[in-house]
């Protein structure tokens, strides 16, 4: 386990030092009731500062930016579409129906396929976005919520909310090559930088799984607060938020202990971490606000007012390439 | 309101639902406040214990277990008919607020599922106070196409009328 730890920590290391000169970094915040998508600067003063505000129908809640940061592919829930949206311009460029119950979704480092759980239907949706007429499908379990996929693009994992369970689905065949069991109603999914472990937010046991992803199993199970969201990943850190607690639990990736719970918004919900892993933004789904976290304090230093609903679920930090 | 006074007694339940069961596909929110002429200290009084919703006009009974504490249950009595069963989850008297999420109610007597709230008493002056109410939940019908009954916008009203009438009797309670 130590070897192990300190091989993810140098890791980790490695990868900030290769972030350290990124560019700049803005969140992409679904407004769910608001019908948008709101884009936020993050090195703006104080805490970020709102600077595009993106129309998208259908209630949207979804979110997924390309690793190059040219587009951010968005689920509608309610009339049942696919968005994407080019971050350059920020506009809608193209809307695909999709059906069923859209709801999580995750883009190949590649930029294609994008893969969209269906809630209702129970499946995963595999769309080209460059030939969207060709859509292909993968099993699933029940209700799947959150997707990821590794950072090689083989496998994509999800969260089979009402399975208790998490599919490992091969990327390229689509083949479901595992099955294996979590808490209690899993939601949010996040694979590590390395895509070694996965994370899954358990809304119905209030605690996260951790996931080896090569061994297909469980290796621990970490309990956190009410109604457990989402997760993030920041240095050898592990940041989870808590719907009904309107907090955001926080413990150590290597040793699994608890490191502090952090107040921030009521029903937080989407998570993500900067690119430099020393920041971590929170949408606050009923407060309308996203809080940004300091990774070293382990406080809130700052909030930025969104427009109603935010839930940003789903990988929403877009990079510069 | 009319789901609850109407509702006639309550049916054999099949099978209690899970605390996190599929719902719709959007969570709804729902903010009620109303302006007291009384100190928040006073209100509290009236309105901060989980095991007594005596307050509120549509309660007929309120019944439970573990007073204030986190994982407290209640089991309300509705005076037109049917129950529902509330747990806490945060109880914060130093902010006058608590929460608690709905365990089991029929969608026939509150048309919602998910459902979560936090009521908070805050002071405006010293003979003023505000209570919020507010709620978080998805509508009855746990997939797409509802009926009409159980859709999202009966799931607000009906919330929005529990509420009203709540906060109102309350103001008319510490005004008459």
């Amino acid at each position: 386990m130590s070897r192990t730890a300190c091989r993810a920590t140098l890791a980790a290391v490695a990868l900030l030092l290769a972030a350290g000169g990124a560019g700049a970094e803005e969140a992409f915040i679904t407004e769910q009731p608001a019908n948008a998508v709101a884009v936020i600067d993050l090195a703006a003063g104080g805490a970020g500062a709102v600077v595009a505000q993106i129309p998208v129908p259908g209630a949207p809640a979804g979110i997924a930016v390309t690793r190059d940061g040219r587009r951010a592919y968005v689920t509608s829930p309610d009339d049942k579409m696919l968005s994407a949206i080019d971050t350059a311009s920020r506009t809608v460029v193209a809307r695909w129906p999709v059906g069923g119950g859209p709801l999580g979704i995750a883009v190949a480092p590649s930029g294609t396929p994008v893969f969209v759980a269906d809630w209702y239907d129970h499946h995963l949706l595999v769309i080209d976005p460059d030939r969207p007429e060709l859509r292909r499908q993968a099993e699933t379990g029940r209700s799947p919520s959150g997707v990821a996929v590794t950072p090689d693009g083989a496998l994509v994992l999800t969260a089979d909310r009402d399975d208790d369970a998490v599919s490992v689905i091969d990327a390229r065949s689509l083949k479901r090559l595992a099955v294996i069991a979590v808490g209690q109603r899993p939601f949010g999914i996040t694979l590590d930088a390395e895509g070694r472990r996965a994370y899954t937010a358990n809304v119905g046991s209030n605690d996260v799984s951790v996931i080896d992803v090569h061994k297909r199993a469980v290796v621990g199970t970490v309990k956190v607060g009410e109604r457990p969201y989402g997760v993030a990943l920041a240095q050898d850190l592990a940041f989870v938020t808590n719907q009904y607690a309107g907090s955001v639990s926080v413990f150590d990736v290597a040793t699994l202990a608890p490191r502090g719970i952090i107040a921030v918004g009521e029903y937080p919900e989407g998570i993500a971490a900067s690119g430099d892993g020393t920041k971590v933004y929170v949408a606050n789904w009923f407060d309308n606000t996203l809080s940004v976290i300091d990774v070293k304090t382990l406080t809130v230093t700052g909030a930025v007012s969104v427009a109603d609903g935010p839930r940003a679920f789903g990988a929403f930090i877009r990079r510069d390439p | 309101m009319k789901h609850l006074l109407t509702v006639a007694a309550v049916a054999s339940v099949v099978l209690a639902p899970l605390a996190a069961e599929a719902h719709g596909p959007t969570r709804k929110k729902v903010t009620e406040t109303v302006e007291v002429a009384a100190p928040a200290d006073k209100v509290w009084a009236a309105i901060g214990n989980f095991q007594d919703m005596g307050w509120h006009p549509v309660i007929g009974a309120t019944t439970g277990q573990g007073g204030n504490a986190v994982d407290a249950t209640r089991h309300l009595t509705l005076k037109g008919g049917g129950t529902i069963d509330e747990v806490l989850y945060k109880f914060e008297p130093e902010k006058m607020s608590y929460s608690y999420r709905i365990a089991e109610v029929d969608v026939k007597v509150l048309p919602v599922t998910n459902y979560s709230s936090t009521i908070t008493v805050t002071p405006v002056d010293t003979t003023h106070s505000k209570v919020e109410w507010r709620g978080a939940f998805y509508r009855g019908f746990p997939n797409n196409d509802p009926p009409p009954e159980l859709s999202d916008e009966a799931a607000v009203a009906a919330v929005s009328g529990v509420y009203r009438a709540g906060l109102d009797a309350l103001k008319a309670k510490f005004e008459k």
